[in-house]
């Protein structure tokens, strides 16, 4: 490594902090006007997830008053049951999917690159898709509203009431086809942030010494990785059994109902930790800042943030405890979801104990903490009660429950949310909220919660149904339901006071001073507002604490005194870093503004536009024309001179640029996005041993439709474009490249014979998905590695006339391994429908 | 092949992993049991064979990453094999109280 500050050409010292300051804008500047839709730079992207999802949040708060008003008295007529019906599908969907889990990703995105010491996230131009289609997805969906055929069948959409059968409109499709769109976002976003966590750390921020937000995040991340899928793959299921009819969950076609809700749940419940631990360790990060003092018990909170990712998969079916699964596995399901409340005590005590040994002062963060530490351990208690399965089959589907989600998900959520909000505000906008405000929000807030949900256990506990839209009076259910509604408008009033402080602080905030916490990580260390580029020179970390050990860390880093303090070259660049130590591994150059991404995203909504309204060939067409312009967008990658611009020469010794090397961020990012792939097939996998174990009507036919040969034909060539590539990548590490494209293009030919006896497979075989659920899944898997197969030829091919053009090579020989990734998939999903759907079936039937 | 090593960080996540698995095979195994028409007694020794073997396991990988954590210096290694080492005892906790309703709840009812 060069020492601080000079370069590896031995050019000098960096010029002074002014200076520098304008040689980085020029590279890393956000332009202004119709050009700022091509912004991918991570502060502006997340501020956008950041206020779009505040918008969305007031939307679906508006629905949650509206149905306050009608269940205030017995008997009202404010709003009829169709509309109820919508606004509570509304309310808990806009919630959860384009309010708490957008807005927690985008705060990490705004964060997390300053904290751990980078200057943007790895794949920036997919956070910008990501916003695109999240901001695209949510407008289906509110479009869906405003026409007045939102989704009426419930936030977790059970069938068969989402069925065709029973929700004949549009209503459900906008739902399916809307809030998957916003998924696309939600697994960018997780899989981005976890590789820039694992990649892209401060010289010597190893994992000892990572912000506890950070390892928050990471989990999270994971989560996101293997928790989404199963409704992703849910939702394409029932959309293609409403639009084309194929049979999944209709019991009289063999298919199940309680596939949809184990899928559902399968995301379902790690949904709830996914939204809780990004505000846990944003509560963690704010109790020891605001204590002045380092969290007690750091490695036992890291412990139990890993212990809950794993412990919440393991929880699902207590959503299902009444819809007749057998008594023991209604115990282990019972046992895990108290034995989840555990870790979770384990922070709640370290949050305790900082704040006990510690001198906290009492401004609005730590007012929203205090109100967090209330309420959320009361809704993590009734949900140990509602772990006991005799209590839950007793207030299933009451105000109970309604109330429990809301203590875990407002408390363990929002309130975190806005401390956080509050803690972080100086940093964004370089302004202080007003205190009168903010306490005047917090206390409207926090006294209207209790009295809206505390009430509300005792609305449920006297045996009153959610999701009714009006009820009699005499049930004891009247005095209950109107306090909630008194309430309810006593919060909305803290809400919105809250909203007009965080607002008009922009404006009339009094300046704040820097880092007007005394906090101790580095993101205090960027200026307030941030530069476009973070930091001017990357500092090298040797604390968990490094503001506190160091104050002067700031004007050090913007006086270009540690790495990569130059931008003339015009390449955006941070430093790559080893997973575990933090060590600089390479030097990551990173893509700048770009349209594509918008225009990707635009492409995609015409797609599900198209979709909504069933005109199936223009919505191929735009799945044609987003292909297309994603494979532009792969073009300028790497390589490419767009990507990689300016000489080299520049960088810390013994460093290189991460497209001149086998490493590299779209490793972690295609092995990350592959392992996402294998949850849903698993999901997939499982609902066809589901299925055929389970499904009372399914009839596998007695001749199997698939020739026997097809599978392990199609397995056999898939290996043999992996083999190819993998010995080309080989030759690459060697010092080899001659044949590169040849070999290329012989993987690229495997492929597609691979892809051939699959078509052909599909063509042939007399499969009817809209008459068997058996035929169904047998058709969607076939679709599925057809697919997979295509992809990986055409990316193949791809690298083909990569080479060609000199993009890959000796030089450049990053890009294959990346490739190699997605082709080991294909074989492994191959080789498993071999097992599972050919060679399971037959020796099932000859046992039969 | 590179050595087995209890500082990895692949620790912090391989207990909860095989604790993952062995929640799978027992919810799985007892409804694939029960549907096969294998006796009751059976199944419960199946299933408490498979937990014993997994809690053993775990606890002594605990055991095993808490002796590295012990011969190493401060430092990231240490942090690691610490952790992993509550991690494995974390999961093999798990698995005795997820496992308890076998004792408890008659299969297949």
């Amino acid at each position: 490594m060069s020492s601080p500050g000079q370069l590896a050409d031995g050019s000098g010292g960096p010029p002074d902090a002014a200076a520098l300051h304008a040689e980085f804008e020029r590279v890393w500047g956000n332009p202004r006007g119709w050009r700022a839709l091509t912004i991918v730079n991570h502060s502006v992207v997340a501020l956008r997830f950041m206020v779009t999802g505040l918008v969305f949040f007031v939307l679906a708060g508006l629905l949650s008053m509206l149905m306050r008003v009608q269940l205030a008295r017995p008997g009202q007529q404010v709003i009829d049951a169709e509309t109820y019906n919508q606004a509570f599908t509304a309310h808990g969907t806009m919630m959860m999917f384009l309010f708490a889990v957008p807005v927690l990703q985008g705060a990490a995105a705004y964060l997390l690159p300053k904290m751990l010491g980078a200057r943007d996230l790895v794949f920036p131009r997919l956070s910008a898709f990501g916003y695109w289609c999240y901001l695209f997805g949510g407008l289906i969906f509110c479009a869906g509203l405003a026409l007045g055929l939102a989704p009426n069948a419930g936030w977790f959409m059970y069938t068969p009431l989402s069925s065709d059968v029973h929700s004949p409109g549009p209503n459900s499709d906008f739902w399916l086809i809307g809030i998957t769109f916003v998924e696309i976002a939600t697994m960018a976003a997780g899989i981005e942030i976890a590789v820039s966590i694992l990649r892209t750390r401060a010289d010597g921020m190893a994992l000892h010494r990572m912000p506890i937000f950070a390892w928050a995040m990471l989990v999270t991340s994971m989560m996101i990785v293997f928790g989404f899928p199963p409704l992703i793959l849910a939702s394409i299921l029932l959309e293609l059994e409403r639009a084309a009819g194929w049979a999944f969950f209709d019991p009289t076609r063999g298919g199940d109902p309680l596939l949809w809700q184990h899928l559902f749940w399968l995301f379902g419940h790690p949904e709830v930790y996914i939204i809780f631990l990004p505000a846990a360790g944003m509560v963690s990060t704010l109790v020891s800042v605001h204590a002045q003092r380092p969290l007690v018990g750091y490695s036992w909170v890291v412990v139990s943030l890993i212990s809950t990712g794993f412990l919440s998969f393991g929880l699902w079916v207590h959503h299902m405890f009444t819809v007749g699964i057998p008594a023991l596995a209604q115990g282990f399901f019972a046992a895990a979801s108290m034995a989840v409340a555990i870790p979770t005590a384990v922070q709640v005590f370290a949050w305790i104990a900082t704040l006990a040994t510690g001198r906290p002062r009492w401004n609005p963060p730590m007012l929203w903490l205090a109100g967090f530490l209330a309420t959320f351990v009361l809704g993590g208690l009734t949900g140990v009660m509602l772990a006991f399965v005799p209590f839950d089959w007793q207030v299933h589907d009451t105000h109970f429950v309604v109330a429990h989600l809301h203590y875990v998900l407002i408390g363990g959520m929002l309130f975190p949310l806005f401390a956080a909000l509050y803690h972080w505000l100086p940093l964004a906008s370089g302004r202080m909220a007003s205190p009168r405000l903010a306490r005047l929000g917090f206390w409207l807030s926090f006294v209207g919660f209790q009295g809206t949900f505390l009430v509300m256990h005792w609305t449920g506990l006297l045996g009153m149904p959610r999701r009714v839209w009006t009820y009699d009076s005499g049930m004891g259910w009247d005095w209950p339901n109107l306090v909630s509604s008194v309430f309810g408008f006593v919060m909305a009033f803290g809400v919105a006071a809250t909203l007009l402080d965080l607002a008009l602080h922009w404006r009339f905030g009094r300046k704040a001073e820097p880092n007007p916490w005394h906090a101790d990580t580095l993101e205090w260390a960027v200026g307030q507002p941030p530069t476009s580029y973070n930091f001017a020179s990357l500092p090298p970390i040797d604390s968990r604490h490094p503001l506190w050990e160091q104050p002067q860390l700031q004007s050090a880093i913007a006086a270009g005194d540690f790495e990569l303090p130059r931008a003339a070259h015009g390449r955006r660049e941070t430093l790559g870093s080893d997973p575990v130590s933090g060590r600089p591994r390479e030097v990551i150059h990173l893509p700048g503004n770009s349209v594509l991404p918008l225009l990707a995203a635009l492409l995609l909504s015409a797609m599900c536009i198209a979709l909504l309204a069933r005109f199936y060939w223009p919505a191929l067409a735009a799945a044609c024309a987003t292909t297309v312009v994603l494979l532009r967008w792969s073009w300028e990658n790497c390589a490419h001179p767009k990507a990689a611009a300016g000489e080299a020469f520049d960088l810390p010794k013994g460093l290189a640029l991460h497209s001149r090397t086998f490493d590299g961020p779209g490793l972690w990012g295609m092995g990350l996005t592959m392992a996402a792939n294998a949850a849903l097939y698993a999901s997939f996998v499982f609902g066809w041993c589901f299925l055929w174990l389970v499904a009372p009507a399914w009839t596998p036919p007695a001749k199997a439709p698939l020739d026997v040969w097809t599978l392990p034909a199609a397995t056999g060539a898939f290996i043999a474009g992996w083999a190819l590539l993998r010995q080309l990548s080989g030759r690459l590490q060697h010092g080899v490249d001659q044949g590169l494209g040849l070999r290329l293009l012989a993987a690229a030919a495997c492929g597609a014979a691979g892809c051939a006896v699959l078509g052909k497979a599909l063509a042939g075989a007399t499969l009817a998905p809209t008459r068997s659920a058996h035929d169904a899944m047998l058709a969607f898997l076939l679709v599925y590695l057809l697919l997979h197969g295509a992809l990986a030829v055409l990316l193949a091919l791809l690298q083909a006339a990569r080479v060609r053009h000199g993009h890959v090579g000796l030089q450049a020989p990053y890009e294959p391994g990346v490739v190699a990734i997605l082709w080991l998939f294909v074989v492994g999903v191959t080789a498993v429908a071999w097992v599972a759907f050919g060679l399971l079936p037959t020796a099932l039937a000859g046992q039969g | 092949m590179t050595r087995w090593r209890w500082d990895h960080p692949r620790q912090l996540v391989l207990g909860l992993l095989l604790w993952s698995l062995w929640f799978v095979a027992v919810y799985g195994g007892h409804a694939l049991a029960c549907r096969a028409g294998a006796p009751a007694p059976w199944i419960v020794t199946g299933l408490l064979d498979c937990t014993a073997i997994v809690v053993t396991v775990l606890a002594w990988a605990a055991w095993r990453c808490l002796a590295a954590a012990r011969s190493l210096p401060a430092g990231v290694a240490r942090f690691l094999a610490r952790s992993a080492a509550a991690l494995h005892a974390v999961a093999a906790l798990s698995t005795v109280f997820v496992g308890l309703p076998i004792l408890l709840v008659p299969a297949c009812a």
